[in-house]
């Protein structure tokens, strides 16, 4: 009668042994395929070198269990914390111990305390300072990413204060420890290859009176004196992102201006003025104007005899003061050109906008490689050369920042700096300082400011190769090309990746599952065996009532 | 990675069921297949059905809206499931125990890796730790007895000795298993109550109708004597 149920029975009898050993083979064979729960762009950390020195990060790949600030403990932990709860230490401490970090930046400089924003410039300095072999990637502000954080945070801290209480059982401490939610961090698509095209472009153009141009006396305009312009173009920063380039706005703002004037021969003054526009920054030390300058220094004695360069540097960045710095290497001698533009500058910042002028004297370290201003490479090759910038030091954190605390009050500080700029700079070509060039129709104001200040880079799109043709003549770019032997600087591809946390749980987790399902399946098998025992009694019951019927 | 533990357990299951009859003189591995075959081809008739007569797509009940009329029509379509394990039991030779066994076991398998299968394969291995493949496993026991209690019924609704007295309970009972996801659902829906309440509350009325049917089974194969 039970022949059948017992061969069923049978098979779960012998089954049940093989599959307690084959199911480990199983799970070790099976692979983990990617599922995302969670999914976040984020930016890697910038990587480049200067001079054979590395900078950055120097590591892309990133899977790892994800912990807090205070529980990270070995180097298979990635901790993730907000920008403003990081100190440098702890950072240093993380850079040489940690697996990775995940970096989420603040929302809103505005609303932090000055205090904050100070720490927060500190510890960017700091990162930015050394090469780092662990992998770094800053998220933008994102609440799904502020909430995982939080809950990492406050779950260990739970953890924490109940071990230091020491009334919890060990039994707690075990469920505690099996029921705690973990996150697994993995980046995908993140690369931190050489990037065999890094170059940085220069772009040139020139104002020179259009009467002469018409002429066709190229003799009679190059003798002109000759006014260099520069600044430069930051194109990244602690992460590799379009940043908002006040030195560019000022510089563009100044370059339509003079375009204005230059435009018609009755008021173009007797100066040329070249405006000169490098993609490296304090980062790369200024490469591409070295560069420039190798190359066209010799042949030209024209740039050599310049009457000055002058060096827009972090000119809006500090939008709270009243004062302007002039930087030079060494004090201009009474008399000359640079003393002169000074005192017209002065003269100028106090009587449009009330703000003063400051020289600050600064001599080159010939010792240091990293240059502290643009002017610097000039004065180098012994040119009359300065930077202006609202900085008074060039250890300002600003100078390089990619934080923007308010974008409204940086612009209109450009518009005021560009505006002296433009008087002053006028005053000076046309040798009188009574009247207000730049005002009505050619008036530098904000509309005309506001657009230069997302320009992208050359080698994004051509903006602002069109700008400067349109605004100048004898428009040229070079690029600067790392030398392939000794590569004065590097730039590195794959700036940016995704970030997927997964929600997972404990290794203990896994064994106590591991544990109740081999008891459930267990007592399934049981079921089965005394199967035809529950059966027997279901027909002595089923008996019964047939009887009675 | 433990939350496949299960359905890796299952198709072991199916393998050393393999072994096991394809030497076996009763071959019930062999039944086994065929109520498979037999459950795809059930649920490719069901699918035609539903595809040509169904309202339309916008009125089929999702998670957000419980549609009662559209998700009767649904259930009535189930009853494709009760004819084709009638069709399985009717074709399928052997005695007793044993036919009722393979066709639900046979069918149970079928509809566990047809359309469950796929999830667990992809969503179980995944980095993330999910509950929802636990409960999944669990769902397909209950169903796996769910489809043992089905086969059990039509088989005694087939049964011309069957007492009289139990010929009303026995049509009753499929009637509620064929009608089972819209009344089962629509009474968690009201509770609503969390997954695993509404998991043990499947499996109790589950087990119920099963022991109920079981108990009618016994009845009838003692006085028939198998």
């Amino acid at each position: 009668m039970f022949e059948d149920a017992d061969n069923f029975a049978d098979l779960f009898r012998g089954g049940f042994s093989v599959l307690l050993v084959t199911l480990p083979f199983l799970i070790i064979l099976s692979s983990t395929p990617v599922l995302a729960s969670n999914e976040f762009t984020i930016d890697r950390m910038t990587q480049y070198d200067v001079h054979g020195v590395a900078y950055g990060c120097r590591a892309s790949n990133l899977n790892l269990e994800a912990k807090s600030l205070q529980t990270w403990t070995t180097s298979r932990h990635c901790v993730i914390t907000r920008f403003q709860d990081l100190t440098v230490d702890q950072f240093r401490e993380i850079r040489a111990k940690a697996g990775g970090i995940i970096i989420l930046l603040p929302e809103n400089l505005s609303i932090l305390s000055s205090e904050e924003k100070q720490h927060i410039y500190m510890l960017e300095q700091a990162i930015m300072a050394q090469e780092i072999s662990i992998p770094v990637y800053f998220s933008k502000y994102n609440p799904e990413l502020n909430d995982i954080i939080d809950e990492i945070s406050t779950s260990k801290e739970k953890q924490e204060t109940s071990k230091n209480n020491k009334r919890e059982s060990a039994l707690s401490e075990i469920v505690n420890s099996i029921s705690a939610n973990g996150y697994q961090i993995v980046v995908s698509g993140a690369s931190h290859s050489v990037n065999k095209q890094s170059k940085i472009p220069i772009i040139q153009g020139e104002l020179a009176p259009v009467k002469n141009m018409k002429e066709g006396s190229v003799e009679k305009n190059t003798k002109l004196p000759l006014l260099i312009v520069t600044a430069h173009f930051d194109n990244f920063g602690l992460i590799n992102h379009q940043l908002p380039n006040l030195d560019v706005t000022v510089f563009m703002s100044l370059v339509s201006a003079f375009s204005k004037i230059h435009s018609s021969p009755n008021t173009s003054p007797k100066y040329r003025i070249m405006f000169l526009l490098s993609e490296s920054g304090t980062l790369l030390n200024f490469q591409g104007m070295k560069k420039w300058l190798d190359t066209n220094l010799d042949e030209n004695m024209q740039i050599q005899n310049a009457e000055f360069v002058l060096c827009i540097d972090g000119i809006g960045q500090q939008s709270d003061t009243d004062t302007m710095y002039m930087h030079v290497s060494k004090p201009p001698k009474e008399g000359t050109s640079m003393s002169n533009f000074f005192k017209q500058l002065r003269a100028t910042a106090q009587k449009y906008e009330n703000v003063t002028v400051e020289g600050v004297h600064k001599k080159i370290n010939l010792a240091d490689v990293q240059l502290a201003w643009e002017h610097e490479r000039f004065s180098m090759k012994r040119m009359p050369a300065f930077t202006l910038s609202s900085l008074k030091s060039h250890k300002d954190p600003l100078r390089s920042t990619i934080f923007v605390e308010n974008q409204e009050s940086h612009l209109q500080s450009a518009q005021r700096n560009a505006k002296i700029l433009a008087e002053a700079l006028g005053a000076y070509v046309f040798g009188n300082n009574n009247g207000e060039l730049f005002s009505g129709a050619s008036a530098i104001s904000k509309e005309l400011v506001k657009p230069w200040l997302y320009i992208r880079s050359t080698q994004v799109n051509n903006d602002l190769k069109n700008a400067f043709e349109k605004y100048l003549k004898n428009v040229k770019i070079t690029y600067d090309k790392p030398d392939a032997r000794e590569p004065d600087f590097m730039l590195y591809d794959g700036h940016d990746g995704t970030l997927n946390v997964y929600s997972v749980k404990p290794a203990v987790f896994d064994l106590f599952l591991t544990f109740v399902i081999v008891a459930y399946l267990s007592s399934v098998y049981l079921a089965i065996v005394s199967f035809p025992t529950f059966y027997d009694a279901i027909c002595k019951m089923s008996n019964n009532k047939v009887k009675t019927n | 990675m433990q939350q496949s533990l299960e359905k890796r357990s299952l198709i072991f299951l199916l393998t050393f069921l393999l072994n096991r009859f394809i030497r076996s003189e009763y071959g019930a591995f062999w039944k086994c297949i065929q109520a498979g075959g037999f459950y795809i081809f059930t649920q490719l008739t069901k699918m035609l059905l539903l595809a040509t007569f169904s309202p339309d797509a916008e009125s089929l009940p999702t998670a957000a809206n419980f549609n009662l009329l559209a998700e009767f029509l649904r259930s009535s379509v189930d009853i494709f499931d009760l004819l084709g394990i009638a069709f399985v039991l009717s074709r399928i030779p052997g005695k007793g125990h044993s036919k009722l066994i393979s066709a639900g076991l046979g069918w149970a398998a079928a509809e566990v890796i047809l359309s469950r299968g796929l999830i667990l394969w992809v969503g179980a291995r995944g980095a993330e730790f999910s509950w929802i493949y636990i409960q999944k496993c669990l769902e397909s026991n209950i169903s796996l007895i769910q489809h043992l209690t089905t086969a059990t019924l039509l088989w005694l609704f087939s049964r011309h000795d069957l007492t009289k007295s139990f010929k009303p309970i026995v049509t009753m009972l499929l009637v509620a298993t064929a009608y089972k996801g819209l009344w089962l659902d629509g009474v968690l829906r009201i509770l609503s109550v969390g997954p695993w309440v509404s998991l043990a509350l499947k499996a109790l009325t589950t087990t119920s109708m099963g022991v109920l049917s079981l108990h009618i089974y016994a009845g009838l194969a003692q006085t028939i004597g198998i």
